[in-house]
């Protein structure tokens, strides 16, 4: 039985409605539910010859220089660490830069996905 | 807060005839649902699905939307966090889509034997056919909704909008939504899908970035930036910087402006407990048990040292005993008599006699006599008389002697000698103090500031060779042994080392092996050895000059803290622990990242998109219109209409105008206009639309579903312009 509390906030979504013709629980008898959907790259397999796909619409990569900030500060960043590949705005950054743990380094590159990707 | 969940049940349901459109917005972040022709949507939720396990009786239930937290202590929700039905803006998980709905419904108050409204539902521009297939199947089959139509979240706002003339019939709406961006041209109140524009950048990478940030420059917190955290920060400090590197440059240079924008956020910190100072008779308690465990110590320090006595003593005495006894006994029973008691010889027994005598005094703590003091006033000439005689004069047996008492002679000077230099070396240190110390008494600020630079001096010259020895990667601390690692470069004796042994490995068998001919070749093996590069043949003369300086400044100098090796310079993202933690520690700061974040919907190359940002999304998606028109680009970008959660961002239209206007031909009108509820206007516009009479033109049916087939479903598209 569910809590009083529970019952009457009605947080649960009840299993049965009466306005379903087919229920939940019947489409997906338990342990069914993970991995059958096709996943979005499948899904657009479908519409390769659409003259305006979701595909197509897709934005072209930008003509305007890259920006390059520093990824502990944010300020211009004018070099690059050779060690961790990490950009950094000036000397002081760079201590800290230094100080970080491999872990970390990993981390403020897979924010920009330039982390090595590890196969 | 433009976000609120609305989930209360209705109750007139059953008031809203089966003719009635039920119009639902279907947005990555938000689902919406409501009743044709109202102004707002009945039952708002955040569109996502938890299924945990309920404690009490281990079913899995399903929850949807935002829950009061003080709830989920009934469930477990270890093992399901929160999903949505979307990947990127595509609906992919339809038993995901279906709690929703199962939800929505519910709190609509449906309650017949089937959903019997037509139902407009949006999508994202271009939906795959797969998606807008299986969504109709779902209502059709599940739900028995007798008739469904599709149309763009997008598209309906700027519909909405134009019809309370914010745009103009032609235009471009810009929409900054959840997981993406889109940018839909529209033409004679068409939207045209083959010039829009999708980035795949949007609200939810912006609250992530923020999150990554705030949770890397303080690793001691990552636990309290949860993704609602982020996003509550994001929606309340957020602003869009009208030129980035600008204003990134007042925060570099820490200007007044920069100091005035920046924010903080004082977590809650309980400074930790002051040891109170113990009371007087905890002092003296302690003092006490302090003084027992003394006396006790020395008691029993007393009592072996007198047991050692007593044991030396009887040893002396028997050992007296025997000389006694040698003395009564013939010469030449001697060694006989000896050999019982393992003593070889009566000189033996005589040196034995008088170590121990020496040992006995030690231990009474007599004092010691000092042989060397008197030694010197006796004449060397007394003490060494062989010395001045000539060898010849003297027989074997002298001249034996006399080299022993040479040896005696100059050891004994030579202890002298070195005597009297460190007597010497200790007046000249003294001196120098009291010069130093007259130095102080004339100018004692100069001659500390002085001493400081010495101490910093001396100091940076002793890190700097300390470096240098162990291969230069010391300046973080972070690899305190000196190993070899991530692909250090090693240090000129290391390098040196290497290349003898790499050169010894492979030189073998061109010619002849004439190695070991000549001496100097096994200094080879002294150069290899591994030892060689710390050699420290001399103490290091910086090192104790640093130790001089250092004892100086501490009693000189009160706020003098000697510099502990390692220490890191400071760093905000510092984990904090090896110190005392202090309300600073706490304090959040939101600077940079109060403009960073957002930054990247102009720049989505920073969280490492490589597609066009919003300003050039406008340009972009004018140039993919099939015909080059000149007077329609000046009406496009006359009429550019913001929309999407995200566009409620400071600044945002600033900089779209100005952002649009740098990739525009010069003297273009540009007018960017917010629209009126860039939230809930889609939804309103759908409303609108269904309420319409034509309405159910633009539906299909379930029969027309399974008639037309997949390919006229793709090519299904609503026509706008009814509203």
């Amino acid at each position: 039985m569910m809590e009083g509390e529970l019952v009457d906030a009605e947080i649960v979504v009840p299993t049965h409605l009466s306005f379903k013709k087919t229920q939940a629980y019947e489409k997906y008898p338990k342990g069914q539910s993970r991995g059958r959907w096709k996943h979005l790259k499948q899904i657009l397999q479908a519409d390769l010859n659409d003259p305006s796909s979701y595909i197509s619409i897709e934005s072209p990569p930008s003509t305007q220089p890259c920006k390059r900030i520093c990824d502990v500060t944010g300020f211009e960043a004018p070099y690059v660490d050779p060690r961790t590949n990490l950009r950094y705005a000036n000397a002081q950054v760079f201590k800290t830069l230094r100080s970080l743990s491999p872990h970390q380094v990993h981390h403020y590159l897979s924010i920009r996905n330039a982390a090595p990707l590890l196969k | 807060m433009p976000f609120v969940s609305k989930t209360r049940r209705q109750t007139d349901y059953n008031r809203f005839p089966p003719s009635v459109p039920i119009v639902i917005d279907n947005g990555a972040s938000y689902f919406r649902i409501g009743w044709a022709g109202e102004t707002e949507p009945r039952v708002v939720f955040r569109n996502i699905v938890q299924r945990p396990r309920h404690k009490a009786t281990g079913e899995t239930v399903t929850i949807v939307g935002d829950q009061d937290p003080a709830m989920m202590k009934f469930f477990d929700c270890t093992r399901s966090g929160p999903r949505s039905a979307f990947d990127s803006n595509v609906v992919y998980q339809f038993e995901i889509m279906e709690y929703i709905l199962d939800f929505a419904f519910d709190r609509l108050g449906a309650s017949g034997s089937s959903i019997d409204h037509p139902i407009l539902i949006t999508e994202c521009v271009c939906n795959p056919v797969y998606s807008r297939s299986k969504m109709a199947e779902l209502l059709f089959d599940t739900y028995g909704v007798p008739a469904v139509a599709f149309g763009v979240d997008a598209a309906f706002s700027y519909k909405y909008n134009q019809r309370h003339g914010k745009c103009q019939k032609d235009g471009i709406v810009i929409c900054p939504g959840f997981t993406t961006t889109h940018t839909i041209p529209f033409v004679e109140g068409e939207p045209v899908y083959k010039g829009s524009c999708r980035t795949n950048i949007g609200g939810y990478h912006v609250t992530d970035y923020l999150k990554q940030l705030l949770s890397l420059k303080y690793p001691f917190h990552s636990s309290i930036f949860t993704w609602e955290k982020a996003e509550e920060l994001k929606l309340e400090h957020c602003y869009i910087a009208p030129d980035y590197v600008s204003e990134v440059r007042k925060f570099q240079e820490g200007t007044k402006e920069a100091e005035e924008k920046t924010r903080y956020w004082q977590l809650p910190w309980i400074p930790p407990p002051v040891e109170a100072p113990p009371s007087e008779e905890e002092i003296a308690r302690k003092a006490a048990i302090r003084e027992k465990q003394g006396q006790r110590l020395r008691e029993m320090a007393e009592a072996k040292r007198s047991s050692k006595i007593n044991e030396m003593e009887n040893e002396l005495h028997s050992l007296h005993f025997l000389v006694k006894q040698l003395d009564q006994v013939e010469e030449d029973d001697i060694p006989s008599f000896l050999s019982d008691t393992g003593y070889t010889s009566r000189q033996e027994l005589e040196s034995t006699v008088s170590k121990v005598t020496q040992a006995l005094r030690k231990a009474r703590g007599d004092p010691k006599d000092e042989p060397d003091e008197f030694e010197e006033n006796i004449d060397s000439n007394e003490k060494y008389p062989l010395l001045n005689v000539p060898d010849n004069m003297l027989t074997p047996e002298q001249i034996k002697d006399k080299k022993k008492q040479l040896f005696l002679k100059t050891t004994t000077e030579g202890r002298l000698r070195a005597r009297q230099k460190r007597n010497e070396e200790e007046l000249e240190k003294e001196r120098r103090n009291q010069l130093e110390e007259e130095r102080r008494r004339e100018n004692p600020e100069f001659y500390l500031e002085e001493m400081r630079a010495q101490y910093k001096e001396v100091l940076e010259r002793v890190e700097q060779k300390k470096r240098l020895k162990t291969n230069g990667s010391n300046t973080n601390g972070n690899q305190k042994s000196g190993n070899v690692g991530r692909g250090e470069r090693l240090s000129a004796a290391k390098r040196e080392r290497m290349r003898l042994l790499t050169t010894a490995a492979f030189d073998r068998g061109k010619g002849e092996d004439t190695f070991g001919a000549k001496d100097e070749d096994w200094q080879l093996y002294k150069l290899m050895s591994k030892d060689n590069d710390d050699d420290d043949e001399r103490p290091d003369s910086d090192e104790a000059e640093l130790a001089r300086l250092s004892s100086r400044l501490q009693e000189i100098d009160p706020t003098f803290e000697q510099k502990v090796e390692g220490e890191l310079g400071q760093a905000s993202g510092e984990a904090p622990g090896v110190r005392p933690l202090t309300e600073e520690d706490y304090k959040i700061v939101i600077g940079v990242e109060r403009f960073r974040c957002p930054e990247i919907l102009f720049h989505p190359n920073l969280v490492g998109i490589d597609q066009v940002g919003l300003d050039e999304m406008a340009g972009a998606s004018i140039r993919r219109l099939p015909h080059e028109d000149k007077e329609l680009e000046e009406r496009l970008t006359s009429s550019i209409l913001m929309t999407g959660g995200c566009s409620l961002v400071q600044g945002m239209k600033e900089r779209l105008e100005c952002g649009i206007r740098m990739i525009r031909p010069c003297g273009s009108t540009i007018n960017v206009v917010q629209a009126e509820d860039p939230v809930l206007d889609a939804w309103r516009g759908a409303s609108a639309f269904a309420a319409d009479l034509n309405f159910l033109k633009n539906a299909f049916t379930k029969k027309d579903y399974y008639e037309k087939g997949e390919d006229w479903l793709r090519g299904y598209q609503i026509q706008y312009n009814t509203l």
